[in-house]
């Protein structure tokens, strides 16, 4: 039990590594996302060649710049693509920790699967602990494609309340519980407190 | 401001005299040739890092003096609060974003200044890519340096590829053709520059606006005919700014103004000139070929 009870600790620091860089990819995102938008607001004021002053007809700059600004936006956008392959593959890393963990117990009587010892919890806990960190994120990147997707809808007809709106989404990450994740890891290392 | 130095080269002969083409005297000068060449193309690479450095400082001058600027036009209509009842709050708080504006606009200057420097480096490495003999031909100590002697030498050594594909005029071709994106993005810079520093609100007028036709820096006339202006760029440089210019319209408008400086800042920042791929590709391509990283 004591044995077993370590190699889901284990299991729990390689889903705290995967988090960790879970939380790397997101403040990467969030900032490809940022400057996305603020060229998506741009354009229009870019494409009035009246805001241009002096430099309205200088060697047809108002195009060209507009096409940099396109070439940039679609450089962000790209990126933004590799980044959320990436969240799913920390998704795909965490589904992988469950069913690795799931063989562990393969075999394991009932008693042993629902025994507590002090407050240590139960085996049964540590699963559905780890099946519930990977449900989170796996929601979470859905609803990251979803947003990923009307992103690249509303380049083409931006609104600045949209942007705003799928912004805020992606920022609070709504389909992940600070709290709950707290909560799991404070039952399972029950020692660190 | 540091000029290329001149190069001088020596190699012991062991051939007896000959004539340039000579398999001997290639043999000394290519050698040579590729010392200077990779030396040359490293200092090109370095100019583009401090093209970056500068620019990326003039950007944030920019966003700093526009800020100034706006702040000075808005602030009339500013409705303060209770600060209302400190004497002349508006007053004080325009006289220190003037200030502010006037800083910038010197710390943005001595920025141009160094875009232009560069350029101008740029320029002088292009030109000394070539590798001459020095010396008499024949003497025992083969001597060479990248400023010609005599018509004669060429100093390319006879068109024979330096490294392993390229002789020295494609190295020089290359080269032309990113300076010129350069020099064409300070002409640019450069516009951006005279409208920036001629902005003034109505309650304070700068000083001494500039003019298109304005030297920006004591000597920059001179350094001008030396890069932008022997290109054909010049042709459309406005005679003078007076109609064009935002700032001279009858009446502020705030929100006319803060359009216009948001395209300018997104000028400053896009150098539509400098094409990243290509610039990318042809360092990539003479690094490879002089087997030099010159990231």
């Amino acid at each position: 039990m004591e044995a077993m009870l370590k190699k889901f600790q284990q299991k729990y620091n390689k889903v705290k590594d995967n988090m960790s860089q879970w939380e790397d990819l997101q403040t990467r995102f969030v900032s490809h996302f940022r400057n996305a938008s603020s060229i998506i607001h741009r354009f229009p004021v870019l494409q009035d060649s009246n805001n241009f002053g002096c430099l309205k007809s200088y060697h047809a700059l108002p195009d060209k710049l507009l096409r940099k600004q396109m070439d940039s936006l679609q450089t962000i956008i790209m990126s933004m693509k590799l980044t959320l392959d990436e969240f799913s593959n920390v998704v795909g890393s965490l589904d992988k920790i469950v069913r690795d963990s799931r063989q562990l117990i393969k075999g394991a009587s009932h008693q042993q699967l629902h025994q507590t010892i002090g407050v240590k919890p139960s085996l049964t806990y540590c699963i559905e602990g780890l099946q519930t960190l990977h449900d989170m994120h796996q929601s979470e990147y859905r609803l990251k494609s979803s947003l990923f997707t009307a992103f690249c809808h509303l380049t083409f007809k931006p609104n600045s309340d949209d942007l705003g709106a799928l912004q805020q989404l992606l920022v609070d990450q709504p389909n992940i519980y600070k709290e709950e994740v707290d909560s799991i890891y404070n039952i399972v290392f029950p020692e660190d407190h | 401001m540091e000029t290329p130095e001149k190069l001088s080269f020596q190699r012991l002969s062991v051939a007896s005299p000959s004539t340039p083409q000579s398999s001997s005297s290639t043999r000394l000068w290519r050698p040579a040739a590729q010392r200077n060449l990779r030396n040359q193309w490293s200092k090109l690479a370095a100019c583009r890092q401090r093209w970056a450095s500068a620019s990326s400082n003039g950007r944030s001058q920019a966003t700093s003096l526009i800020n100034a600027y706006l702040s000075q036009i808005y602030m009339p209509a500013m409705k303060l609060g209770v600060l209302s009842d400190f004497p002349d709050i508006k007053e004080k708080a325009l006289r220190k974003f003037f200030k502010q504006q006037e800083l910038q606009r010197r710390k943005l200057l001595i920025t141009y200044k160094d875009l232009v420097t560069i350029v101008l480096d740029m320029i002088d490495i292009s030109r000394s890519m070539r590798c001459y003999s020095k010396g008499a031909t024949g003497s025992p100590l083969a001597q060479f340096s990248n400023c010609s002697d005599s018509t004669a030498d060429a100093g390319d050594g006879g068109g024979i590829p330096v490294f392993r594909n390229w002789n020295i005029p494609q190295f020089e071709l290359l080269a032309d053709e990113l300076i010129q994106m350069f020099k064409m993005e300070l002409d640019i810079k450069r516009r951006l520059v005279v409208e920036l520093l001629s902005i003034s609100s109505e309650n304070s007028p700068v000083a001494n606006a500039v003019t298109w036709s304005s030297e920006l820096y004591p000597g920059e006339s001179e350094d001008l005919s030396r890069c932008i202006l022997d290109s054909t760029v010049t042709n459309q440089i406005p005679k003078s700014n007076l109609q064009c210019s935002i700032n001279k319209t009858t009446k502020v408008d705030g929100e006319a103004v803060s359009k216009a400086m948001e395209v300018y800042l997104t000028v400053w920042l896009s150098e539509v000139n400098l094409d990243t791929d290509r610039l990318d590709e042809i360092f990539n391509l003479t690094g490879l070929e002089i087997q030099v990283n010159l990231k």
